[in-house]
């Protein structure tokens, strides 16, 4: 154990975070913004690995692939929406009906081209297809091929987008349907419509996210989207919790998120360096997230405290 | 002043730090990257643990990771044992091998439990070997012979379904190598794939149709054999499964492989590449040493199937 080794470690957790930080993001727009829980993410991140590895294996250019693979989780959200607004499911049970339902789709869309029609790996190996855009092989150089500039350069752009979408009118009337949808319903905003299309650029930024992960990490997997809810919600809310305070404007949540995202892999490298067992990763996820959801009720709980006879804000 | 004292304490740190690496030349530091907490899989990595320390004694320092199942863990643990600089690195299953050989393109890389190196890194093999960082072990057991033993065993069969989780690439390759031996018998083969445990039971359950079932090295059955059992034990379908833990559980035969004798063989391999410098590009994949025909006798007497004399029964 020592301190060089750490300090290796650290771009690998920061291209990482990066990655995870705009799967993060869409997580934000569907559990902050519109203020649903939707768990569809573990299935349309997979989808867009899916989408990505065999477009960028059957010859189609990584940039190319990984816009389609956007585009794809578009559609998870929209299946999503659908289920949730026009039939009346509850979110969340609509959006756990969708990830089941695409984890068949990512088995057949990788299975594309093969003799069987459905595949549980796609390898992407950096030797063979060198002009993917990020991979974990540069993680250490020094180069312009290092992915952690390009990710920032994607989420820099990214928070920009966002940022100017949910100021226009339309993206007005987004931020309203989740925050008083009575009030948004009565400003003549369309409420169902509203949710639909915030599901839809959620998981279109999630799937994004799933097809510069397949390239980074050399293959794409059906089951490489097991646990991203839990990941994207740490990332929400670690980066809550630490810039809270200090980020008002929204551009600057957004990059909040990423920065929790960037934080919780550096969690994660740092405990994995102080040599705990990874058989305890999961224990220690879990600890990490709930802790960090549970520190502004504490905080609230202390400042009604101070207040004589004041009650705790929930 | 403080600041000067504080970049002094750095400067030695970093200073011993190199002076500790420099005194321990001939450490060899190996990185174990495995997929899942697995029966299978931990014989592999013991195996490759045991050899090595055999040959190395102290000289040999593991740093052993387990990526718990989770795919994206793999990128996390193989990018720390590259950032570690570690000689070797030893990837134990198929997403652990992708994420390592992603990761580098210097650091040899043996992997151990993956069936088919040449689908899992999309490359063609060259006398047995990948050209690049990576050589290793496969699990496979023959799997003509495979097809042989369930024509032997049961010479009635018309129908064999074909039993395993559809999230498993390993699976999948055998699946469709065995149902290749086995039409060319002119024996019937249908599938039954499930997702995972929650339907692993009703999908076992509709499989019973057939007159025998054989289940591939698929992990999830691995872990629920149990349940298999209390399906396929009651309607009286034997089930032939591709290694020996599955058979323990519900099976009747198996051609095994032992997987401490694969991680055994990896870590001689890695042994060669640490201390007598051979090239990991032009290493062949190797096989298990050996397979054995083993039966499960409990199984066996209570489906009343007549087992020949050359197969083993099971140890406990």
């Amino acid at each position: 154990m020592n301190i060089t080794q750490l300090l290796n470690q650290l771009p690998g957790a920061a291209a990482q975070g990066l990655i995870w930080g705009i799967m993060a993001i869409g997580v934000y727009i569907t559990f902050r913004i519109l203020d649903t829980a939707d768990l569809t993410v573990d299935g349309s991140f997979a989808t867009g690995g899916a989408v990505a590895a065999i477009l960028i294996t059957s010859g189609v250019h990584p940039l190319l692939a990984t816009a389609i693979a956007f585009l794809a989780g578009l559609l998870a959200g929209l299946i999503t929406g659908v289920l949730h607004t026009g039939m009346g499911i509850p979110a969340i049970l609509a959006g756990i009906l969708t990830q089941l339902a695409l984890y068949s789709i990512n088995l057949r869309i990788q299975g594309l081209g093969t003799d069987l029609g459905s595949r549980a790996n796609v390898p992407l190996s950096i030797n063979k297809y060198k002009n993917m855009l990020v991979s974990l092989r540069n993680v250490g150089s020094f180069s312009i091929e290092n992915p952690i500039w390009l990710m920032l350069l994607i989420t820099v752009v990214l928070i920009g987008i966002m940022y100017w979408f949910f100021g226009t009118e339309y993206g007005c009337g987004l931020r309203a349907v989740g925050s008083n949808q009575q009030m948004a319903r009565a400003q003549g905003i369309s409420t169902g419509r509203g949710k639909i299309v915030g599901l839809m650029i959620s998981n279109g930024l999630v799937a994004f996210s799933g097809a510069l992960m397949a390239q980074y990490q050399g293959f794409s997997d059906v089951s490489m989207g097991r646990g991203a809810i839990v990941i994207g919600l740490a990332a929400v809310i670690i980066g809550e919790v630490i810039f809270g305070k200090l980020f008002r404007n929204f551009a600057l949540k957004l990059l909040a998120v990423s920065l929790g995202a960037i934080i919780y892999y550096l969690v994660i490298q740092v405990v994995l360096w102080l040599g705990l067992n990874t058989d305890d990763l999961k224990l220690l996820t879990a600890l990490v997230v709930a802790l960090f959801l549970a520190m502004p009720y504490w905080k609230s709980h202390m400042a009604a405290r101070r207040m004589k006879g004041g009650k705790p804000v929930v | 002043m403080k600041k000067l004292i504080s970049m002094l304490a750095v400067l030695t740190l970093i200073l011993s730090v190199c002076a500790f690496a420099g005194a321990e030349g001939t450490t060899y530091q190996v990185g174990i990257l495995q997929f899942v907490q697995h029966p299978a899989l931990d014989e592999a990595t013991r195996g490759f643990r045991e050899a090595l320390t055999e040959k190395l004694g102290d000289s040999v320092v593991f740093t052993e990771e387990n990526a718990s199942g989770e795919v994206p863990n793999c990128a996390t643990i193989a990018s720390q044992l590259v950032a570690k600089q570690v000689n070797l690195i030893m990837a134990n299953a198929t997403p652990p091998l992708q994420a390592c050989t992603n990761a580098t393109g210097d650091i040899p890389v043996l992997g151990t439990s993956v069936t088919d190196y040449q689908s899992a890194l999309e490359i063609e093999l060259v006398n047995d070997a990948t050209g690049i960082n990576v050589s290793g072990t496969s699990d496979l057991a023959p799997l003509d012979r495979q097809a042989e033993m369930i024509r032997e065993l049961f010479p009635e069969a018309k129908t064999v379904g074909l039993l395993y989780c559809s999230g498993e690439a390993n699976s999948i390759f055998q699946i469709k190598k065995v149902e290749e031996y086995l039409a060319g018998m002119g024996i019937e083969c249908k599938r039954y794939a499930f997702t995972d445990s929650n339907d692993l039971a009703s999908v076992t359950q509709t499989a019973t149709e057939c007159d025998v079932i054989y289940i591939p090295t698929d992990n999830t059955a691995a872990n629920n054999t149990e349940a298999i059992a209390n399906i396929v034990i009651p309607a009286k379908v034997p089930v032939v499964a591709g290694e020996e833990g599955i058979c323990k559980g519900c099976g009747i035969a198996t051609l095994s492989i032992s997987y401490y004798d694969i991680g055994r063989k990896t870590g001689e391999m890695a042994y060669e590449i640490l201390v007598n410098g051979a090239d990991v590009s032009t290493m062949p994949i190797a096989y298990a040493p050996q397979v054995v025909k083993e039966y499960n006798a409990a199984n066996a007497a209570e489906l009343g199937v007549v087992i020949p004399e050359d197969y083993l029964p099971i140890g406990e």
